[in-house]
């Protein structure tokens, strides 16, 4: 049962996908807006999800990162099948997503964001915080890692600020940062360049190059086309809830079909 | 003279134990708990039938099961019922996402239904008329004047508060209650760090619900009552009024709300003489409570003592590791 | 069995006053989201001003519609001050429901204090009775069931007919996309506070000729089942509205009936909570109420 099967091309390597989507569908109150889509995802490897707006790029990221439920197919993460596992388990499973607006947690500093998704699970358990061993010593190693991703960034100026108060550009980057702070395997995100100043777009882009030089997959919605082309390994399109081509950004380019979906 | 002072400080400690509870849920987790009001009583009841002693045929009240258990045992009884029914009622209610003011709805409505029931079906405890005669702890052994009793019961309180306060803090300023925080803001995010939310949300929603009916229970052993009047749903409003003037996610601020809303505003004006018709004072008593919310709430929407920011420190390697670039931090900024 | 089928016929008329108030709730929910607890206390100031001006010699109809005038001005005056004060200050859904509950809370109290807590009754010349088979109406009764007939079909004509009614179901769907297209929602929601302020006096005074007695909280016993006809119905749907008026005012007649009338609303209240926890769609959190805005 666990053991994916995935169709790959032929020039890939014989190990299985990180992320295996198959015959995904999603629907919204008989609304159909996937409608069976089959894609892949291996270790390293950076997979663009485009289309036009309404071809259910979107839903088909919240189904797999488990926002909404999948109304048929599966989704494989790492060999395991996580289609009927809440958004918690894929999270600790090392599935990581940002948000199409970025999501930081309001009320929180910046600081105790991260220390958060550092901690995750074990944080959040009473049991553990009350009887746990080495407590402290775990939250010194947390809040080491929040102060190395926010001095990476040159960023450690807003660790104290709420997340209310950031502007939208530190909004993006706590965003991502809640998602990366786990170094999760898998990686999901939604049009995480809208908001970024054009200044910081490339070095945005050399910071998920060098997450997916560490193993990481990611499949990233984008509609800066420019930045599909600079940044994705593969090009998978979609419209109107199918998956309508896949290939590299020059193959997809020149395809007849997908400009048409993208014209109409 | 005493009496007052005294009667009006064991109520503050039982309206601080209140807005605790209600804090946690509320401000911490953000669970909107407007059938607050059922956890305490239930703590009240299940608390006074293990303390009457088994019913009496043909005696004045009915109620179920009732036992005669020596003093901490029926405090202990009230805190657990109160927790079994947050526990009962977090898993059908918190396990759904719903809209939050919808949430409040449905739990309004357990208030409602459940104070019908209640006041219905004598064979419960008692229907509308409530539980009287609920023995006072040591009162029988200890021999104390009225006076010196009520003072005893302020020191006993007090005590049962400051260790309710400490548990609460310590928990509160752990990373779990960093976890509940981030839940409450924002659950679909907390759940993408790893967090469950809603096995998460039961926890403290049963850990509140305990506080209260401890709070039901402490207050059902000084008064030696308990009816349906005690705890008409409005009276939820009133904790989430303290709450909110004192400031959510604040335990100094709760005790700040509770001494000024209900205690000031709810209890003391009882002791004032009686002016006007009968009953003018009641009126007015909540024609101010309900001013004072829309004010504080106005004037100072985060309360009296706002939930405080929390300074990141660095552990002393970083602070020496040479690399380091100069730590701007940011005093307030709101 | 006649006991259960008058008990049908005491449902009807019952069903007259929830579905009037609960056809202003839901309009006015619908468009503003503001979940508005204060509802039953402007219900009893509909009550108790129906009653007044019926005091000085108004005939009782007349009386009633006062009662609606004067609720629908108390109801836009607290939207168009405190309201909107609040929500301009960013207050989230669950925090404007407890404004309201401030603004309940004043709004009864002060009644009652100039009241002295009384609780007045009221005696309406009763001329016939017609039977309808075994359901037997009085002259009163029969009036309050066709007054609130009228109502709806004006009200649900109101709605789909006219452009006014139109642009205020487009507003309830989509605020932004309605506000795109030209419509002037500030006047549509001003329009609605109106209508659903009148329809909630319209609620109290029809309550209050049905039971004969009045005082403050006399809108607090009906504001539990006007809320669960509305959110039975579907926010914004005044047909909803009135058909889970109609049944619940049945449903709780027979449960009276049935010799469990202190529970009568403990059912109307489990239906809501089995209706809410059933069905999620129109009521679900997360990524939907992120997107839910109040208009006041």
């Amino acid at each position: 049962m666990l053991a994916p099967s995935i169709d790959r091309p032929s020039s890939m390597t014989a190990q299985p996908a990180l992320l295996a989507v198959r015959d995904l569908t999603v629907d919204y109150g008989g609304v159909r807006a996937v409608g069976g889509i089959t894609l892949h995802v291996g270790r390293g490897e950076i997979v663009g999800l485009i289309g036009p707006n309404g071809a259910g790029k979107s839903s088909a990221l919240n189904a797999i990162s488990g926002d909404v439920p999948a109304s048929g197919g599966t989704v494989v993460l790492n060999g395991r099948d996580v289609t009927r596992l809440a958004a918690y388990r894929r999270s600790r499973l090392g599935l990581g997503r940002t948000f199409q607006t970025a999501k930081v947690f309001e009320g929180l500093t910046v600081y105790e964001g991260l220390v958060t998704a550092v901690r995750g699970a074990s944080g959040a358990s009473l049991w553990q915080t009350i009887i746990g061993r080495g407590r402290r010593l775990e939250e010194e190693q947390a809040g080491e890692r929040a102060w190395r991703m926010l001095d990476q960034a040159g960023l450690d100026h807003i660790a104290d600020l709420f997340g209310r108060e950031l502007s939208g550009g530190q909004r993006r980057f706590v965003d991502l940062t809640l998602a990366l702070i786990k170094e999760p395997q898998m990686l999901v995100l939604d049009e995480p360049m809208v908001g970024v100043a054009p200044s910081l777009v490339p070095r945005l882009l050399n910071q998920l190059r060098s997450v997916a030089a560490q193993g990481t997959g990611i499949l990233i919605v984008e509609h800066a086309l420019e930045v599909v082309a600079a940044l994705c390994d593969r090009v998978v399109v979609m419209a109107a809830g199918q998956v309508i081509a896949q290939g590299t950004y020059d193959e997809i380019a020149a395809d007849t079909e997908v400009r048409r979906a993208y014209l109409s | 003279m005493s009496a007052f002072v005294s009667i009006s400080l064991v109520y503050l400690a039982i309206y601080t134990l209140s807005a605790w509870s209600l804090n946690l849920q509320y401000g911490y987790a953000g669970i909107i708990n407007f059938g607050w009001i059922v956890f305490q009583s239930i703590g009240a009841y299940v608390a006074a039938t293990t303390a009457l002693g088994s019913p009496t045929s043909g005696g004045f009240q009915t109620y179920i099961f009732g036992a005669r258990l020596g003093f901490p045992l029926p405090l202990i009884m009230g805190t657990l019922a109160g927790a079994a029914l947050a526990l009962l009622l977090g898993l059908i209610i918190l396990t759904r996402r719903i809209r939050p003011d919808f949430q409040a709805i449905i739990m309004l409505v357990v208030a409602i239904i459940a104070a019908e029931v209640v006041s219905t079906n004598t064979a419960l405890f008692n229907g509308a008329n409530g539980l009287s005669n609920v023995p006072q702890p040591f009162n029988g052994v200890m021999h104390l004047s009225y006076n010196n009793y009520q003072w005893f019961f302020v020191a006993f309180s007090f005590a049962l508060c400051i260790i309710v306060y400490f548990g609460l803090e310590w928990i509160c300023r752990s990373s779990w209650g960093r976890a509940l925080r981030a839940m409450r803001e924002d659950d679909i995010l907390a759940s993408h760090v790893g967090i469950n939310v809603q096995a998460l949300r039961i926890v403290v929603f049963v850990i509140g619900g305990a506080i209260a009916g401890f709070s039901g229970a402490l207050l059902v052993e000084f008064l030696g009552t308990w009816s349906p009047d005690a705890w008409s749903f409005v009276e939820s409003f009133v904790v989430f009024v303290s709450v909110y003037v004192g400031g959510r996610a604040n335990n100094r601020g709760a005790i700040i709300g509770a001494f000024l809303v209900p205690v000031v505003f709810g209890t003391m004006p009882s002791f004032l003489p009686e002016f006007g018709y009968p009953g003018l004072s009641a009126n007015l008593e909540w024609l101010v409570i309900a001013a004072l919310w829309l004010t504080t709430f106005y004037l100072r929407p985060a309360g009296i003592l706002p939930e405080g920011r929390f300074i990141a420190r660095r552990t002393r390697a970083r602070e020496q590791a040479p690399v380091m670039p100069p730590i701007a931090k940011q005093g307030s900024v709101a | 069995m006649n006991l259960y089928i008058e008990a049908i016929g005491f449902g009807v008329i019952a069903a007259s006053s929830i579905a009037l108030g609960a056809m202003g709730f839901t309009l006015q929910f619908g468009l503003t989201n503001v979940l508005n607890v204060g509802y039953g206390a402007t219900m009893s100031f509909g009550a108790i001003v129906a009653y007044a001006a019926h005091l000085t010699g108004m005939s009782i109809w007349l009386a009633l519609i006062c009662g609606g005038i004067a609720t629908s001005g108390l109801t836009l005056l607290s939207a168009k001050t405190l309201l909107r004060v609040y929500a301009k200050r960013g207050a989230a859904l669950f925090e404007m429901a407890m404004v309201t509950f401030g603004i309940a809370l004043i709004v009864e109290y002060a009644i009652a204090s100039i009241t002295e807590n009384n609780t007045f009754s009221l005696t309406i010349a009763i001329e016939h009775t017609h039977a309808l088979g075994p359901i037997r109406f009085t002259d009163v009764q029969l009036a309050l069931v066709i007054l609130a007939v009228v109502v709806f079909i004006l009200l649900d004509g109101f709605l789909r007919l006219t452009k006014v009614g139109t642009a205020l179901r487009a507003t309830a769907v989509d605020p932004d996309l309605a506000r795109a297209s030209g419509i002037a929602t500030g006047r549509i929601v001003t329009i609605a506070w109106l209508l659903s302020g009148f329809l909630c006096g319209l609620a109290g005074g029809v309550f209050t000729i049905d039971i004969l007695t009045v005082n403050a909280f006399t809108g607090d016993s009906l504001l539990s089942l006007v809320i669960v006809a509305a959110l039975m119905g579907t926010a914004g749907s005044v047909r909803g509205a009135a058909l889970a008026a109609l049944l619940l005012g049945i449903a709780t007649q027979l449960v009276s009936a049935a010799g469990a009338s202190g529970y009568a609303s403990a059912v109307a209240y489990g239906v809501l909570a089995v209706v809410l926890l059933a069905r999620p769609k129109s009521v679900q959190g997360g990524l939907v109420a992120d997107r839910v805005q109040i208009t006041v």
